[in-house]
């Protein structure tokens, strides 16, 4: 019963890390498509921990998550913003508002952030070592990511990193995750989300010619 | 049996809800129809108010038990739910609420034909019907949370009502100032009821209970100062009365009635309801603060309304005089019960609470009347009026008997509440030793004052609007009101002579209140006499009758009869023309104006007035014989000129600076976010 549940927590431990180191990837990367590639993968690992935390705890419906995730932010998601980033044919280089050492350096010290703040919850783990640590980082340099660039589609991918990272804490939690309404909620939630700033995007480049969101202060009142 | 069915209060009451709920529903659906909008709507408003009243008086005079909670809807939480119960308090003023909206309602079936053509009149019904229905609501609501959602909404359908002839730029101005003022209240109620729950645990208003006993000191003083600036702002009290002059006139004057009478008087509830029944035994101040604030704005409400020529300004000045006479009633209640002066107690809680019926009689009753001769004469400025006895001899008689009621004549109710006042402030000077006694004979002269000025506001309201010569063309075309108009003034004015003559009955009906409240029936003390005469409580206290009054009254009508059969019999009777000092006729010009009466009290307050007057004469030849003259008087009104004007301009200032947070850049906002959560987490470590 015991050995399991060992390896299973061993694997998670695993795939979190590398979740992060995914997430720090992304920090530096400079091509657009590369980033929506590297979302993809760091969504792979989600869908790993969920079905490793299902198979040792033998809940289906966490299952279901890890399906979902699979269909939904490894494949369909990524898909669907290639497709735009082809679509509106833009420049594929992220041009971010700090250079990659700064931002490497502030993540750093947001990773440290996320590591304190998690502590104290450390024992409410069931599975794997410092996942909560982790989901905290991913959050914050979900967050960072999101206000270091301009362009919208660059966001809206952030906004999906900091997601991965809320997923990852509701299973890494609570033994048998949140209920399974709420996580389809919030999966669903997702989905439209990244449709509509899909359809967003599209606008804000036929009206101001550009992806930049910062040319948005011109509808200031 | 049905028929006891059908008189169980609970049965009243629901009748009476969906009634209003039906009322409002017809209002909207039958849009299109005006007529039967007005109607169907208008109708059931009033049906609605006839059953809630029957309710509130079964209840009152069985003393029955508090009626069990009814949820209305399921709670959306263990602290969000949505009770409804009444209790004696509730019926009081369900009483108050139904009385009043009967009167409306049939008054408004004849005023709202006014708008034909011109306004959606099924919007109004149905307003109308949910300003009643949200009124009532606030007065059953059991909970904190569902309180503030009917006192909410009760703000909003106000707030659509005071609106409704949107296309003036007066109405909207007041709208939004009304709008500003109630929202204000609202803020301070919630965070009043959020220190109770914190005590509590819950938001029920059973275990708030005398939840003051458990509060640390300094959280329910906040409680009270929040409640009193809550509540306040809806009874308007002075300093934060200005939305009532504003809001009360540009309303249509079945609106202005109903907020007058009713919708202030919320304000008074929930000060009742929090001071008597939630904060415990009062520390001195809070008694002393509520009889200040009373006292205050009862003499700086008639001083102001003496100088109005609006005419429903002038009524809305009323109102904050009247609502200070009712605080004075109330304070001293707080002081009697920090004194443990239980039986004082009750009596000066009758007196506030009995003016607080007796007010929202007369004032609806006034409204209408004033509603009637803004419907004929188109205007509200009494200037131009003038003579309407004449040609609305109805109208002008009911009006007549509200003036005399609101000026506390005997034997009329006005006259009945203030004597009651009196009585609990003058009997007051014996509670204590310590100087604040002096507060007592001084509330009391100031009452004397405000009655006496309320009196000469009402000889120039009433004699300039109705009596002398009509001194427009409008005021010469006017004629009588349609029949539900009248009918609708008749029904108040029965009110404000049957609260008057027989206030021994009604005041049976105050037992179980004051023993909810404060653990005492007191009315079989307040009579002697078989009831037919009211005494004060104390072996020295006065005793008055108003039924004996009238009956001395009566019997003298026929004394000048006698003396002039006895002495004059023979004396012959010449009719000739008015005295016009030689001139060729008497013109309206000649008259006495509104602004003209006022100007000796004008004068005699002018460090308050601060009046300013311009005139501009236009002559030919001699300064003398001038052409035409432009007379100009304005006074200054101190707390929208001192007090809110630069606290406005402060704001507006203030919120300029903070716009330049708003960016316009995505980034930006993105980060103001994040450093938020930054700074949260590191708080949290």
């Amino acid at each position: 019963m015991t050995a399991p549940v060992e390896l299973g927590s061993q694997l998670i431990t695993l795939m979190a890390a590398l979740m992060l180191v995914v997430q720090l990837f992304m920090v530096v990367q400079q091509m657009l498509l590369t980033n929506i590639r590297l979302f993809a993968i760091q969504s792979l690992f989600l869908a790993g921990i969920a079905t490793v935390i299902g198979y040792a705890h033998h809940a289906t419906h966490v299952y279901v998550l890890a399906v979902l995730t699979l269909l939904g932010k490894v494949l369909l998601l990524p898909r669907l913003l290639t497709r735009l980033v082809r679509r509106i044919n833009i420049i594929q280089e992220i041009e971010p508002l700090l250079n990659a050492p700064t931002s490497m350096l502030l993540c750093g010290g947001l990773t440290l952030l996320g590591y304190l703040v998690a502590r104290p919850f450390t024992s409410l783990e069931r599975l794997g070592n410092n996942t909560l640590a982790i989901a905290m980082t991913l959050v914050l340099t979900g967050f960072f990511l999101m206000f270091n660039r301009r362009k919208a589609i660059t966001q809206v991918l952030a906004l999906l990193t900091v997601e991965n990272g809320v997923m990852l804490a509701a299973v890494a939690l609570t033994t048998y995750g949140m209920p399974l309404v709420v996580e389809l909620g919030i999966f669903f939630d997702v989905m439209v989300a990244v449709m509509i700033s899909g359809i967003l995007v599209y606008r804000i480049r036929e009206s101001f010619a550009s992806m930049d969101t910062s040319k948005l202060t011109q509808l200031k009142g | 049996m049905p028929s006891d069915i059908i008189l169980q209060p609970a049965t009243l009451l629901t009748l009476s809800l969906c009634g209003y709920v039906g009322g409002a529903v017809a209002g909207l659906l039958f849009a299109r129809h005006a007529k039967l909008a007005n109607l169907l709507s208008f109708s059931a408003a009033a049906l609605s108010g006839v059953s809630g009243l029957f309710a509130a008086l079964v209840f009152l005079a069985s003393a029955a038990a508090p009626l069990r909670q009814i949820e209305l809807v399921p709670p959306l939480n263990p602290f969000v739910q949505f009770t409804a119960r009444l209790d004696a308090l509730g019926a009081f003023f369900l009483a108050i609420v139904s009385l009043i909206g009967f009167g409306l309602s049939v008054y408004s079936l004849g005023y709202a034909k006014g708008f034909l053509g011109r306004k959606n009149i099924g919007v109004l019904g149905a307003f109308f019907n949910m300003l009643l229905l949200a009124t009532t609501l606030v007065f059953l609501a059991d909970n904190a949370f569902f309180f503030l959602i009917t006192w909410e909404i009760m703000a909003l359908t106000a707030y659509c009502l005071v609106s409704f002839e949107h296309e003036r730029d007066e109405t909207r101005k007041a709208g939004v100032l009304y709008f500003v003022m109630s929202h204000i209240g609202t803020g301070c109620l919630i965070l009043g009821f959020l220190l109770l729950f914190q005590t509590s645990g819950s938001y029920g208003f059973d275990t708030f209970h005398s939840i003051g006993g458990q509060m640390s000191a300094s959280r329910r003083n906040a409680a009270f100062l929040l409640f009193l600036v809550g509540f306040g702002t809806k009874a308007g009290i002075v300093p934060l009365h200005i939305w009532l002059p504003a809001a009360h006139p540009v309303a249509p004057s079945n609106v202005s009635a109903l907020m007058s009478g009713v919708l202030i008087k919320t304000g008074i509830y929930g000060m009742t309801r929090t001071f008597f029944e939630f904060l415990g035994t009062p520390p001195n101040w809070w008694g002393v603060t509520v009889l200040t604030i009373g006292t205050i704005s009862a003499v700086l409400g008639v001083l102001y309304a003496l100088m109005e020529h609006d005419l429903k300004r002038l009524l809305a000045y009323h109102s904050i005089e009247n609502i200070g006479i009712i605080l004075m009633g109330l304070g001293a209640a707080l002081m009697f019960l920090h004194t443990g002066h239980g039986l004082l107690a009750s009596l000066a809680l009758i007196a506030g609470l009995y003016h607080t019926i007796n007010h929202a009689a007369f004032k609806a009753l006034l409204f209408l009347g004033a509603g009637a001769v803004l419907h004929t004469t188109h205007t509200r400025n009494m200037e131009e009026m003038g003579g309407l006895a004449k040609r609305m001899p109805t109208t002008s008689f009911f009006f007549l008997i509200g003036a005399v009621a609101i000026s506390a004549l005997p034997p009329l109710n006005g006259f009945v509440s203030e004597w009651l006042t009196y009585q609990s402030l003058l009997q007051g000077f014996g509670t204590t030793e310590s100087l604040i006694r002096l507060m007592f004979p001084l509330g009391g002269a100031m009452l004397a004052l405000t009655s006496a000025l309320a009196a000469a506001c009402f000889v120039k309201a009433f004699g300039i609007t109705f009596l002398a010569q009509p001194r427009s063309h409008h005021a010469r075309q006017a004629h009588e009101a349609a029949p539900t108009m009248l009918i609708g003034q008749a029904i108040l004015t029965a009110a404000c002579v049957f609260l008057g003559l027989f206030p021994t009955v009604f005041l049976k009906l105050f037992d179980p209140l004051t023993e909810q409240l404060i653990g005492q029936q007191i009315s079989s003390q307040l009579t002697v006499v078989n009831g037919l005469v009211l005494s004060g409580i104390a072996p020295n206290g006065g005793t008055v009758s108003t039924l004996g009054i009238s009956l001395i009254a009566l019997c003298l009508v026929p004394l000048p009869l006698v003396l002039w059969l006895l002495f004059a019999r023979g004396s012959k009777t010449r009719i000739g023309a008015t005295w016009d000092c030689g001139l060729k006729s008497l013109t309206p010009q000649m008259e006495y104006t509104a602004t003209g009466f006022s100007k000796p009290i004008r004068m005699i307050f002018k460090t308050l007035f601060r009046p300013r007057r311009e005139v501009q004469r236009e002559y030919d030849f001699s300064p003398h014989f001038a052409r035409t003259i432009r007379f100009e008087a304005h006074v200054e009104e101190i707390f929208e000129t001192r007090i809110y004007r630069p606290m406005r301009i402060g704001i507006l200032r203030l919120s300029r600076r903070i716009r330049a947070l708003q960016a316009g850049s995505i980034q930006a906002y993105l980060i103001y976010i994040f450093v938020t959560l930054l700074l949260l987490l590191l708080f949290a470590l």
